[in-house]
C-alpha cells in the first residue's frame, strides 16, 4: 500500500472529557479544547435551530411521551432538551378529567389547581399553551431533532478530537 | 402547579410583551401555515454552519462555504419536491392509467 498523508500522522486520541461536555452542552466540548470560533458556532447552530423549533412550533414539539421517537433524536441536543420536555410535561399538561391521562389542553381549557385536571374556563380564558399542528408542528419537532442529530456530529468530532480533518491531510 | 417562580410561569411572562398580538412564544405556534416552505432557508442555514463548523480545519472563506452549502440543500430539497412531482402526477398515470 502506498503512504498517505494519515499514515505519517498518528491516530487522533479520544478525548472522552471533550465528548462529555459536547454532550452536556452543545459547543462546550470544542471550548474544552481551545476552539473558541468552532464551540461558538456549533453552539450557535445546534442551539439556534433547537430554539428555533421551539419558537416555530411552541414547547409542545418536544414531548417525550406523545412523540417519543422524535424526542429519541432530539434528547441529543442534551440536558437542554431534559429540561425543555421537563417543563412541558409538568408544568403544561394536566389530567384528563375522563380518561386521567396527563396530556395538552384544548382551546378554552385551563387546569384546576385542586384536582390538577383540565377544565372549562370562563369564556376568553386562554390554556397555558397552544397544541400546535400540523406544518408547525412537523416543522417544528423536525428543527429540533437535526439539531439533536448534529450535536451527535459535534460530540464524535469532540471526542475523537480532528480525526476528520487529519485524516484529509488539511490539519491547520 | 405553576408557581410564581416556577418555569412555566417565567414562560409564561413571555406573554405579557406581546399581549397586543395574542402570540406568545415559545407557547403557541407561530401562525405561517401558509409560508411554511420558507422554514427550510432557515432550517437549512442552520445545519450548513454547524456542519461546516466541524468540517473545515480553517475558518478561511466559512461563510462563503455555509452559504454554498445551504444553497446546494435549498436546492436539491426544491429538485426533490419537482421530481416527486413529476412522478406522481406525470410518470404514475402514464404507467398506470385510471380506467375510463
Amino acid at each position: 500500500m502506498n503512504p498517505t498523508t494519515h499514515d505519517h500522522l498518528e491516530t487522533p486520541p479520544l478525548d472522552p472529557i471533550a465528548g462529555i461536555l459536547a454532550i452536556i452542552l452543545p459547543g462546550a466540548g470544542h471550548l474544552y479544547q481551545g476552539q473558541l470560533k468552532r464551540a461558538l458556532l456549533v453552539a450557535g447552530g445546534i442551539l439556534g435551530l433547537f430554539f428555533g423549533g421551539l419558537l416555530i412550533g411552541g414547547i409542545d414539539v418536544i414531548d417525550s411521551r406523545q412523540d417519543r421517537l422524535w424526542f429519541m433524536g432530539q434528547v441529543l441536543v442534551g440536558p437542554v432538551a431534559l429540561a425543555t420536555d421537563f417543563v412541558h410535561q409538568n408544568h403544561f399538561k394536566a389530567l384528563d378529567p375522563v380518561t386521567g391521562v396527563p396530556r395538552s389542553p384544548k382551546p378554552g381549557e385551563i387546569k384546576d389547581p385542586s384536582t390538577g385536571e383540565w377544565v372549562v374556563g370562563p369564556a376568553g380564558s386562554r390554556p397555558p399553551i397552544s397544541k400546535s399542528l400540523a406544518k408547525m408542528n412537523e416543522i417544528g419537532i423536525l428543527y429540533c431533532t437535526i439539531a439533536g442529530m448534529l450535536n451527535l456530529i459535534v460530540v464524535i468530532d469532540a471526542a475523537f478530537p480532528s480525526a476528520g480533518r487529519v485524516r484529509r491531510g488539511r490539519v491547520s | 402547579m405553576i408557581g410564581p417562580f416556577s418555569p412555566g410561569s417565567i414562560l409564561m411572562g413571555l406573554e405579557l410583551p406581546l399581549a397586543s398580538t395574542g402570540w406568545r412564544p415559545f407557547l403557541d405556534p407561530i401562525d405561517l401555515h401558509r409560508q411554511w416552505f420558507l422554514l427550510l432557508i432557515p432550517l437549512a442555514f442552520g445545519i450548513s454552519l454547524t456542519y461546516r463548523a466541524v468540517r473545515v480545519a480553517t475558518f478561511e472563506k466559512y461563510w462563503l462555504k455555509v452559504l454554498i452549502l445551504t444553497f446546494q440543500v435549498v436546492l436539491a430539497m426544491i429538485l426533490l419536491g419537482v421530481g416527486s412531482y413529476l412522478f406522481i402526477q406525470v410518470a404514475v398515470p402514464m404507467l398506470l392509467p385510471m380506467p375510463e
